[in-house]
């Protein structure tokens, strides 16, 4: 049965490979959706393009670094502003974006002045930030601009400022995916070990995947002070472009998003011989589990226990009040990947919640296979979805709570169901003992929300209201 | 041993823990090969001298592993050392099949990351 060929892919039926149902008795060494693949023509993709996933996700969260996109204002504009990561020294990332603007005359006769104008202006109009992102773009790239000679050209004449160059055009690979890899990469083979760090404690480790969305960052920074572990680096929630020149030196490192930041674990444990520990951030058995592996490395168990004690004495009685009232409610998750396997069996457990439908945009093969490892029987497992399945799937499945992000959550809204963003959060954070809570809060907020209901309501007259759906049907 | 003792862990193992699943079929083998070997010198009350860092790695995993099948399967600690030698070799052995010789993740033999 397993792969699932819905009735509005009949023109494309390629798409059953993307599609799975798990049943009884099956798992993923008999069917596992091909991703991480091109989408099919005649499919309407929700993904984003590389240099997104470069630029969006992991570069413009750091708070001390200008991020230089060498291409036309639209690649600037749109990664800019549209995830909330902010930081503790003013949400730099977010007040300020930085573009070449590329217009026609510059495709035709080269780029790189511009670029080098841009770099050096940027420098000039904030004299306070000496660290750089440059990224190029589609058009850029097809014109063959050399960004790495003009950076290292602002080098030699600066050098007090220091450039990373990421060579990652929207058309590079077939998602946002391509562009976590080319970073990661780009960064340890260029970047890291360029710099000593201050070594503050016996115990050290680099938080890898995690981006402060709405300070998931900065909440479990306090669980690492109270445990005494010095947190060399964060990649790249809250942090720093040096700091990540430091990653070398830590002890261990603790990945939450394997997808977008496993690359640089994998190669920092090749390279430096660094353990790579994979954690789930999200959910109260999770965290506590996650925090248990971590203080068992450094011998600090008793410091874990009491801080587990600590959270679980403050914040389970609150979710738990939340799981009273989530108990047996549906949910469908839709974000890029990670997250599918991260929450399906943390509200499951920590909330009373059932997931009926996973989509990931940009997931591989190994996130499948984790998540069909951990989700239910009779769950919908898809890849790279597009708009009209998500319709199909929500008739099959009938969710009460949709997490996914604003452009497909505002598609939703209007079939009056709600929806939390689960990519930037309502009312986040999210992760650690704290953040769960937040979420089981909005996710009660929505599913118990009569505005969505009554918004279907015709008020405008005659004696019965009319549904707008059925009207419409 | 049950085949159906070994089923229960493996079950546990599938749904809980990611080290199982990492990006390439060496490091999979690997954190198979290191965790359930710890966890089987902590089920058999032997205690972890290792101090070299992919050692104290292992350690962590085992001891949330062993901890939450002590949990879960009390039948556990009634095994006679043997027996959780010959239990947890097929648990290892079912994880080696499943997540790397019979997995249809096709980037699991990559060279590069």
């Amino acid at each position: 049965m397993p792969m699932v060929l819905l009735e509005c892919d009949k023109a494309i039926p390629e798409r059953e490979k993307h599609i799975y149902l798990k049943v009884e008795g099956e798992d993923s060494r008999d069917y596992l959706p091909i991703s991480n693949a091109s989408t099919i023509p005649g499919t309407l993709s929700e993904r984003g393009c590389a240099f997104c996933g470069a630029k969006l996700v992991i570069g413009g969260v750091l708070k001390d670094t200008i991020q230089m996109i060498h291409g036309p204002i639209g690649c600037a504009y749109d990664t800019w502003h549209t995830k909330r990561y902010p930081t503790d020294n003013g949400h730099f990332n977010m007040k300020y974006v930085w573009s070449t603007d590329m217009k026609e005359s510059h495709i035709v006769f080269g780029g790189e002045k511009r670029l080098e104008k841009s770099i050096n202006e940027a420098f000039d109009e904030m004299p306070d930030i000496k660290r750089m992102f440059v990224y190029t773009t589609c058009p850029t790239a097809l014109i063959g601009d050399d960004i790495k000679a003009v950076a290292k050209k602002v080098m030699e004449e600066r050098p007090d400022v220091d450039i990373f160059c990421c060579e990652c055009p929207g058309f590079a690979g077939v998602s946002q995916s391509k562009g976590h890899h080319v970073l990661n990469i780009g960064w340890i083979n260029e970047k890291v070990g360029t710099l000593e760090p201050t070594i503050t404690s016996d115990y050290t480790m680099n938080f890898i995947g995690d981006f402060n969305i709405q300070g998931d960052t900065q909440l479990l920074q306090t669980y690492w002070d109270r445990l005494g572990i010095q947190v060399i680096a964060h990649f790249t929630g809250n942090g720093t472009y040096d700091d990540l020149r430091c990653m070398h030196r830590a002890q261990l490192n603790v990945v939450n998003c394997a997808r977008s930041s496993g690359y640089i674990a994998n190669e920092l444990k090749k390279q430096y011989g660094i353990p790579r520990l994979d954690i789930d951030s999200w959910g109260f058995s999770y965290m506590a589990e996650g925090i248990r592996k971590i203080c068992a490395f450094f011998g600090i168990e008793e410091r874990g226990e009491k801080l587990i004690e600590e959270e679980y004495a403050k914040w389970k009685g609150k979710l738990d009040w939340y799981k009273e009232r989530l108990q047996g409610k549906k949910m469908a998750i839709w974000t890029g990947g990670p997250r599918l396997w991260h929450w399906t069996k943390s509200v499951e457990d920590d909330l009373g919640i059932q997931v009926v439908a996973m989509s990931s945009k940009f997931g591989h093969q190994e996130d499948f296979e984790k998540v069909i490892a951990r989700g239910q029987n009779g769950t919908y497992y898809i890849d790279d979805g597009n708009e009209l399945e998500f319709f199909e799937i929500i008739d099959l499945v009938k969710p009460d709570v949709i997490f996914t992000g604003p452009r497909v959550g505002e598609l939703v809204k209007k079939l009056h169901i709600p929806y939390v963003n689960g990519h930037g959060y309502h009312n986040g954070p999210y992760m650690g003992f704290e953040g769960f809570v937040n979420l089981a809060r909005d996710t009660y907020n929505a599913v118990h929300n009569p505005l969505l209901k009554l918004a279907a309501t015709d008020i405008r007259g005659g004696e019965q209201p009319v549904r707008f759906l059925e009207a419409a049907e | 041993m049950s085949e159906q003792q070994v089923l229960q862990l493996f079950d546990y193992v599938q749904k809980r823990y990611l080290w199982q699943f990492f990006s390439r079929s060496w490091d999979r083998e690997e954190n198979i090969n290191g965790i359930v070997a710890a966890a089987a010198d902590m089920l058999n009350g032997k205690h972890n001298h290792k101090h070299a860092p992919m050692d104290r790695l292992f350690y962590a995993d085992a001891k949330e592993m062993v901890k939450d099948f002590r949990e879960n399967f009390p039948w556990i600690d009634e095994l006679e050392p043997t027996r959780i030698d010959e239990v947890m070799d097929s648990l290892k052995a079912m994880l080696i099949d499943h997540t790397i010789t019979k997995s249809l993740n096709h980037e699991l033999n990559h060279s590069l990351y």
